[in-house]
């Protein structure tokens, strides 16, 4: 955000209306502050038109987000701050709030109080006030208020904290105008200094007096940068942050009489005694203005929370909506996703072919465009029907409230580990796709938790690994094909706990991350916000994924197709590379060339190991067969009819999902050629840590990238990437070299 | 008695908070402080964390930092 500070502050003179004066009306920029999940995010994109990231748990937002319109012919700058319970130094979020709004000064805060929570909001608000600047209050989810039953008195609230109050509904668009309104008057005629200072205990104030007096005399510089007042309470505090920023030190016999004086007469700590005056201020505040019914209802959330989170209901409830949302997105996008493919890898490449053709390009471009770039992009797109099933789901369940509650379920279990409980849900997602599982990381609060959790997501087998465990399971443990594959499944979840209990005494030693957190109440979240997040998430994965995707694939595609020439996989590049490295996997009992480039081809996604082994293995005999290419209606006729069955398939296998499935090793006629041929260069045992090397190397390439965009840094990936390596190949020849010292192989 | 140690159903008055540093502070600017009531509403299904009412608001917190929590039973 570049704001020239010129423009922020042209107005020296408060008492006149720079607007009137100029014939144009100076912008505004107005900070947007308050508790966790008070709707502060809804409220800036009720009013920008923006599409911030909002849900209903505490601690969605977690950066300064900023977001601009017009109003009246008037640029106006919404910043969103994070949440936060108070302006303490304590987590990041309080920082980042705290920092914008003592340092940059904007013209107008506005504290989101969400109305039904009113005495630990009021206690920021309080906090706010102390901080001297322009505030206006946007009493918000005033509908539930109603609803509740309770009565606010407003006019009574504006005048015991000198401000202006607007009760607003931001998920309704209420009140905004009226919000606008206040905002817009107290920017422009700001109030004469003499604000309305809400007073704490005596004993507070005259500790707090000689405190201010002690900086107005010794410190004056400090007196013009920060508020007065709210410095003298920030240094009684020992708020260590501001401490160290200004270099106040207690030097002053006085100041430190004062404050001991203060402790003695409480008999308590500095911390609580604040924290306690500021609370009894907002508890005698609540019960002047707020008015509950008195006989309390019994509220749906309760209701639900009941059944949901009860002691021997909750986790199967809670597997059971997992696995129900996991299977809907597979199975709702599966159809599609094939249909993508199918689109790509006939008529596309056709047509790209005959495009290319028709230019009079060389073949090589050809060759570059179908199986390079079309099948980069082909690969891309299988990812979008999941990521955006996925990213559906995930919306709902931020929206309605119940990722609070999956978290106060799993958190036992996850801690164990040294997780957050919401931790869970990425880890789940993990055994569909690992990609989206990345992108769900982004739940978790702070960098600890998203780079452990991301770190073992990977050990969680995808879809995309199955069939390669398939091939060989189908090649060597036929007769038990389902307990292998089981035993694939448990082995990468075994690790994963291993891997969690090492990381947790080795690279996040050190505080595991609180679990103090809201219960928000049920939301139902309304159709249009569902669909416009779910498109915000999965937009970003569109764009940015496919960028790189489209430059690994035409890399691979150079490497198997480079020098210039080769006929022989084995001779080019990704040949001779995978006869470079083969040495490496000679103790895994798998060192042939063939094996190691498909393991290297695999580095880009998974389902490429099994396409590069039969490219490999299966010498191409029997050239498809010619026939006569579809016309471009034949083609457009068959895209179009094959759409229609695939949305009917997808909306079928909504219900279907609810009936048990099986899981099918059904063989595909294409590969029992490659059956054959793995046969004569695996043994059972080779094959068995060949599938385990493949369940615990990278992933993805996409997953490289996920992890990049969800850090900003290469850094995580790159831990998890050398780990990953050295576990798989651990695991392989252990495996090997034990199966064989116990004489199977 | 400690916080951890009261029932779901049962209620409690707060009569010290032995936690330190960040958790402390934390939980004293979401409301928990001494002389304040609280009632504990359930315990998580693998035992831990808990779920209190606190302030007319929910709020879950692990059994560790409800043990630092002293409390009275109040009827
Ligand atoms: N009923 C009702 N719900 C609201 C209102 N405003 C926001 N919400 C809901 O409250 C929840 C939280 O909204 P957010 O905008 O994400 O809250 P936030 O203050 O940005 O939260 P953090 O980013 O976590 O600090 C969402 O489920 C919103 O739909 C309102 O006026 N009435
Ligand atoms: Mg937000």
């Amino acid at each position: 955000m570049s704001l020239n500070p010129a423009q922020k502050y042209p107005d020296t003179i408060p008492a006149i209306d720079t607007g009137k004066v100029m014939g144009l009306k100076r912008p505004l920029t107005l900070a947007v502050a308050g508790n966790p999940n008070a709707g502060k995010s809804t409220l800036i994109n009720a009013l920008a038109g923006t599409r911030l990231q909002v849900g209903n748990w505490p601690g969605v937002t977690v950066e300064k987000k900023s977001a601009s319109f017009e109003a009246n012919g008037r640029k106006i700058h919404l910043i969103d701050l994070p949440g936060t319970y108070s302006l303490s130094p304590y987590t990041q979020e309080e920082i980042v709030a705290r920092d914008y709004l003592v340092q940059e000064k904007p013209d107008v805060i506005i504290d989101v109080v969400d109305v039904t929570n009113l005495e630990r909001n009021l206690y920021l608000t309080i906090q706010l006030l102390e901080l001297g600047l322009p505030l206006v209050m946007a009493l918000n989810v005033y509908d539930e208020a109603l609803q509740k039953g309770y009565v606010v008195d407003i006019k009574g609230m504006e005048k015991m904290l000198g401000i202006r109050v607007i009760p607003t509904v931001a998920t309704k668009k209420t009140g905004l105008d009226e919000l606008l309104a206040a905002v817009t008057e107290l920017a422009d005629h700001p109030l004469p200094r003499s604000l309305k200072i809400l007073r704490y205990d005596q004993d507070i104030e005259s500790a707090a007096a000689v405190v201010a007096g002690h900086i107005q005399a010794d410190h004056p510089q400090l007196a013009e940068k920060y508020p007065v007042r709210w410095l003298s309470f920030k240094f009684m505090e020992g708020d260590e942050q501001i401490i160290e920023e200004t270099g106040l030190t207690p030097d002053d016999a006085a100041v430190t009489q004062a404050v001991d004086h203060l402790i003695k007469a409480h008999d308590s700590d500095i911390e609580s005694i604040m924290a306690d005056a500021r609370y009894s201020l907002a508890a005698g505040l609540t019960q002047e203005v707020l008015k509950k019914p008195e006989l309390r209802k019994i509220e749906l959330t309760e209701k639900i929370d009941r059944i949901v989170l009860n002691r021997w209901l909750g986790i199967p409830i809670f597997l059971g909506a997992m696995w129900l949302m996991f299977k809907l997105t597979f199975d709702v996008s599966k159809p599609l996703a094939d249909w993508l493919t199918a689109v790509t890898t006939g008529p596309g490449k056709r047509w790209a072919a005959a495009l290319i053709a028709l230019l009079h390009g060389p073949d090589w471009t050809a060759s570059l465009v179908t199986d390079g770039i079309m099948a980069g992009v082909g690969s891309v797109l299988v990812f979008v029907p999941v990521i955006f099933a996925m990213m559906f789901f995930i919306t709902f369940l931020e929206g309605s409230g119940y990722m609070a509650r999956a978290a106060f379920v799993m958190d036992r279990a996850m801690h164990s580990i040294g997780l957050h409980g919401k931790s869970f849900i990425p880890m789940l997602l993990g055994f569909g796709c690992n990609v989206p599982a990345i992108y769900a990381t982004r739940t978790l609060e702070n960098t600890r938790d998203k780079a452990l959790t991301a770190l073992l997501v990977p050990l969680m087998s995808c879809g995309a690994r199955l069939p390669v465990y398939i091939v060989f399971i189908g090649a060597f443990f036929a007769a038990h094909a389902g307990t292998v594959l089981w035993s694939v499944y448990v082995f990468g979840i075994g690790l994963a706990i291993l891997m969690g209990l090492i990381f947790k005494r080795t690279l996040f030693r050190g505080e595991a991350p609180m679990f103090i957190m809201e219960l928000p109440p049920y939301r139902m979240p309304s159709f249009r916000s569902l669909m416009i997040h779910t498109w915000e998430k999965g937009k970003h994965f569109l764009i940015k994924a496919g960028t790189y995707i489209l430059a690994v694939s035409v890399l691979v595609w150079f490497l198997l197709n480079l020098p210039w020439g080769v006929t022989q996989k084995q001779d080019s590049y990704l040949g001779r590379l995978g006869q470079a490295v083969a040495p490496i996997f000679k103790p895994l009992g798998f060192g042939t060339w063939e094996a190691s480039s498909a393991l290297i081809s695999g580095l880009v996604a998974k389902e490429i190991v099994v396409g590069t082994m039969g490219e490999i293995y299966v010498k191409r005999a029997e050239e498809e067969k010619k026939a006569a290419p579809p016309t471009l209606t034949e083609d457009l006729k068959e895209i179009g009819t094959s759409l229609v069955m695939a949305l009917r398939n997808s909306a079928t296998n909504v219900f279907s999902s609810f009936a048990p499935s099986s899981l099918s090793t059904a063989e595909d006629e294409s590969r029992a050629g490659l059956k054959t041929a793995i046969q004569h260069t695996f043994t059972p045992l080779s094959a068995y840590a060949f599938i385990l090397f493949v369940l615990l190397y990278m992933p993805c390439a996409v997953v490289a990238i996920a992890m990049r965009q969800e850090f900003g840094t290469w850094k995580w990936f790159g831990i998890a990437f050398g780990y990953q390596m050295v576990l798989a190949w651990t695991v392989a020849f252990v495996v090997y070299q034990g199966g064989r010292l116990v004489g199977l192989g | 008695m400690n916080l951890s140690g009261l029932r779901p159903g049962e209620r409690g008055k707060i009569t010290r908070i032995g936690a330190v540093g960040p958790i402390r502070r934390r939980l004293m600017d979401m409301g928990v402080l001494v002389g304040v009531q609280v009632r504990v509403e359930k315990v998580a299904p693998l035992g831990d964390p808990i779920e209190i009412t606190i302030k007319s608001y929910k709020l879950s917190l692990r059994k560790k930092e409800a043990e630092e929590i002293t409390v009275e039973a109040v009827q």
